[in-house]
C-alpha cells in the first residue's frame, strides 16, 4: 500500500517534471510560455482592482504600465512578498500549463479518438490555470483580500497546487500516460 | 541530433535567466516605495456645510479648497488602504496646487471604512481631530492625516491601533490628544453612524473600493467617477471634462 504510494508519487514528480522541462524543447514553446506568463501576470494583477485598471485603460491604453505597476505594488502592500511570489508563481505555472495543453491539442488532432484520456489532465490544468486566474483576481479584489484567511494567500497557494497536481498528473504532453504513468 | 525536441543547454538556461527577471523586476516593482516625504497642506480649508446636490452630507466635513468652487471632489478614503495612501503622496501635491489652490475644485475627505477592522476606529480619530482644530488650525488636521497614512507599514493591516493612532495625534502640532480622545469617547457612536450614508452614495455610484472619488459640477449637476490611485493627468482630464459637461 505504501509502497505503491511511493510509487505513485515518484512517478507524478517525474511527470511534473517533464511537464514543467516541455516549453524548453523549442524555441517557439519557450516563447509562447513566457509570452502567456506575462499576460497571465497582467491580468492577474490588473483583476485585483478591476474598476481602477478598465478606468486607466479606457482612459488612455499605453497606462497600462501605469496600471500594472501601481498594481503590483499594491499587491505586495496588500499581502507582502508570499503574496506577490504565489502571483508570479501561478502565472509561469499558467504560461507552462497553456503551453503544453496546445501540444496537447495538436497531438490530438493528428491523432484519432480514444487519447481524450491522456489530454484531459492537460486541459484541466490549462483550465484550471485560466479559471483560476479570474477566481484568484476577482479575490484579489482590494479589501476584500482582508477578509481572506491569510489575506487571500491561502488561496493562492491552493490554485498552485491545483496546477502542480494537473501539470503532473499530464506529465510530458508528447508522452501518453496509461495506468498512472507508463508510457504508450 | 536536431536541438528541436531537446532541452538544450541555450534554452535552459534562457528560461532559467527570463523566469529569475520576471521574479526579480515584480519583486522591485512591488517593493519600490514610490512615496515620496512630501505631504499636501492646502491653501484654504473650510468645514461643509449642507447636503449638496449628489446627496453627500458635507456638515462639518474637512473640505480643501475654496468655499466657492465650481466642481466638488468626493474623496472616500480609509486610513489603512495602501492605496489611497500612494493618492495622498503621489497625486494629491499636484492636485492640490493645481486645482484646489486655484479654485477650480475643492476635495472634501469621506470615510469609507473597508480595509480592515480598525478601518472604522481610524476615521472616527480623524473626525475628531478635524473636530478639534478645524476653527483654530485647520493645517494641523492634513499634518495628522498625512501623519497618519505615513504610519502605514511595509505590509499587512496589524499596525492600526489606538496605541499608533494617539501617537500619531500626540506628536501632530496643534492637535490635543486629550480633546480627541474625550470627542472619541462621546461623540464615536454618533460619527461612527454618520458615516454611513455618505458610503451609501458610493455604493450608489457604484464605487467599490477605496480610493474613490465622485467629480461633481455644482452649477450643472453633471458628475463622473474615478476609482483608484490614478495618476494626476487623468484627474485634470476628469475634471475639465466635468467642468465643460
Amino acid at each position: 500500500m505504501t509502497g505503491n504510494h511511493t510509487a505513485t508519487s515518484r512517478d507524478w514528480t517525474r511527470d511534473l517534471r517533464d511537464a514543467l522541462g516541455y516549453p524548453l524543447t523549442s524555441d517557439a514553446r519557450l516563447l509562447s510560455a513566457a509570452v502567456v506568463t506575462l499576460a497571465t501576470y497582467v491580468v492577474l494583477v490588473l483583476s485585483s482592482f478591476p474598476q481602477f485598471s478598465v478606468q486607466v485603460l479606457t482612459t488612455d491604453p499605453t497606462d497600462v504600465g501605469y496600471a500594472v505597476t501601481a498594481l503590483t505594488r499594491e499587491v505586495y502592500l496588500t499581502t507582502g512578498y508570499l503574496g506577490l511570489a504565489l502571483v508570479a508563481t501561478y502565472a509561469v505555472l499558467t504560461g507552462v500549463a497553456v503551453t503544453n495543453a496546445l501540444a496537447l491539442v495538436q497531438r490530438a488532432r493528428r491523432r484519432s479518438a480514444s487519447t481524450i484520456v491522456g489530454v484531459l489532465p492537460g486541459l484541466l490544468a490549462a483550465g484550471c490555470a485560466s479559471c483560476g486566474a479570474g477566481v484568484l483576481g476577482a479575490l484579489g479584489f482590494v479589501g476584500a483580500m482582508a477578509v481572506l484567511p491569510f489575506d487571500g494567500n491561502l488561496l493562492r497557494l491552493g490554485g498552485i497546487a491545483l496546477l502542480l497536481f494537473f501539470l503532473g498528473r499530464a506529465g510530458d504532453p508528447r508522452t501518453c500516460s496509461l495506468d498512472g504513468g507508463g508510457r504508450a | 541530433m536536431d536541438e528541436e525536441g531537446n532541452i538544450t543547454r541555450r534554452r535552459a538556461l534562457i528560461a532559467g535567466g527570463a523566469v529569475l527577471t520576471f521574479g526579480g523586476v515584480v519583486a522591485y516593482t512591488g517593493s519600490q516605495s514610490g512615496a515620496t516625504a512630501q505631504h499636501y497642506v492646502p491653501d484654504n480649508t473650510h468645514a461643509g456645510t449642507g447636503t449638496t446636490g449628489f446627496d453627500v452630507d458635507l456638515d462639518g466635513r474637512p473640505i480643501a479648497g475654496e468655499r466657492d468652487a465650481p466642481i466638488d471632489i468626493y474623496y472616500w478614503t480609509d486610513y489603512l488602504c495602501p492605496f489611497c495612501k500612494q493618492f495622498e503622496t503621489e497625486t494629491l501635491p499636484e492636485l492640490g496646487r493645481e486645482h484646489l489652490d486655484t479654485g477650480d475644485a475643492r476635495l472634501a475627505v469621506l470615510p469609507y471604512p473597508n480595509i480592515g477592522e480598525y478601518s472604522t476606529p481610524a476615521a472616527v480619530w480623524g473626525r475628531c481631530v478635524w473636530s478639534q482644530v478645524a476653527d483654530s488650525d485647520p493645517d494641523a488636521f492634513w499634518n495628522w492625516h498625512a501623519a497618519a497614512f505615513a504610519e502605514q507599514p511595509e505590509s499587512g493591516t496589524d499596525w492600526a491601533d489606538d496605541e499608533t493612532f494617539a501617537a500619531v495625534t500626540e506628536q501632530t502640532a496643534g492637535v490635543d490628544l486629550s480633546a480627541v480622545e474625550t470627542c472619541r469617547e462621546e461623540r464615536g457612536a454618533s460619527i461612527r453612524e454618520r458615516i454611513e450614508p455618505n458610503v451609501a452614495v458610493a455604493r450608489e455610484s457604484r464605487i467599490q473600493g477605496t480610493p474613490g472619488f465622485v467629480l461633481y459640477n455644482r452649477d450643472s449637476g453633471a458628475a463622473g467617477k474615478l476609482v483608484g490611485a490614478h495618476p494626476y493627468e487623468n484627474f485634470a482630464e476628469a475634471i475639465e471634462k466635468v467642468m465643460e459637461a
